[in-house]
């Protein structure tokens, strides 16, 4: 069963976006947290994470670098990445995926909004 | 375009911005009014959440919200119901602060080039008022900003029969 990482600064953000995950009948057995890129770092090599929600703002580690972090480590490099951030508009949507990332939901968003976006990565039950 | 035109653009965009927040993550009723400048002594309030944007243009955009409002929007966003002012509800309206900001910075950037948003902070109590300290020509770090000597253009909102503002320091950055 597919595990998610959801790295964001925020843990109410966290929170929220796990709710809609499970309420949205996408099929996740378990849920990784990470409050910066770094720490989203470490998770994402040492555990079995089948993708990763990532916020784009963050101490420590961006989500963009993050993203590049990740791509070129060599390591567990093809986890799909969907940038869940506030950060909108085409440059930075281009700059997202052409770093690596597979996915953009600009925040807010509406349970379902977020449903269709995943909905790409992950089975509905 | 004039410094007073842009800000009252921006104050549109603000208020695009808390609609569209309210109707998608809050689930709140919300009613709104004009923006108008407003001296920060008339200031008063609990919860401050702010963010911060620097490039050519740099300011806050920040919330103004009782605790109770504050309260309400955090069980909200949660689906639970919060009675006691924790630092999951601070969290909460830094990211109210955070998204409001985050998608009028994607219009501004559209508009008038690259500017970067600041972590949102919040600042929690019972009356807070603002001050001016120094009226600095150029804030490098534009969070000090907040408590500048230049008026804010504040738009009121009333959710779940409370108040809140909305308001938005503007400066253009030295060329």
């Amino acid at each position: 069963m597919p595990k998610v990482l959801i790295i964001d600064d925020s843990a109410v953000m966290r929170k929220i976006i796990q709710r809609n995950i499970q309420q949205s009948g996408l099929m996740v057995d378990e849920f990784v947290e990470a409050g910066d890129g770094r720490e989203g770092l470490e998770k994402a090599v040492s555990n079995n994470i089948d993708l990763i929600l990532c916020d784009w703002n963050m101490p420590n580690m961006t989500g963009i670098d993050f993203v590049r972090a990740l791509r070129g480590s060599g390591q567990k490099n093809t986890i799909p990445i969907v940038m869940v951030t506030t950060e909108g508009g085409e440059t930075k949507i281009e700059e997202a995926k052409s770093s690596g990332a597979n996915g953009y939901l600009t925040k807010p968003f509406t349970p379902e909004q977020l449903k269709s976006k995943l909905g790409n990565f992950l089975l509905v039950k | 375009m004039a410094l007073e035109n842009m800000m009252e653009t921006i104050a549109l965009d603000i208020t695009e911005a808390t609609k569209t927040l309210f109707e998608t993550m809050i689930l709140m009723d919300l009613k709104y009014d004009e923006a108008s400048l407003v001296d920060d002594t008339q200031i008063k309030t609990d919860v401050i959440g702010m963010v911060s944007f620097v490039g050519k243009y740099h300011g806050v955009i920040a919330v103004f919200l009782s605790q109770r409002l504050a309260l309400k929007i955090a069980s909200n966003m949660l689906m639970a119901e919060l009675t006691q002012f924790t630092t999951e509800v601070k969290d909460a309206i830094g990211e109210v602060s955070n998204m409001i900001a985050g998608n009028v910075k994607t219009k501004l950037t559209a508009r008038h080039g690259e500017i970067q948003l600041t972590i949102p902070i919040v600042i929690a109590g019972e009356g807070l008022s603002i001050t001016a300290v120094n009226n600095s020509p150029i804030v490098n770090d534009a969070s000090l900003s907040c408590f500048s000597k230049d008026p804010w253009l504040m738009t009121p909102f009333v959710s779940g029969n409370e108040k809140f503002n909305i308001g938005l320091l503007l400066k253009e950055s030295n060329k």
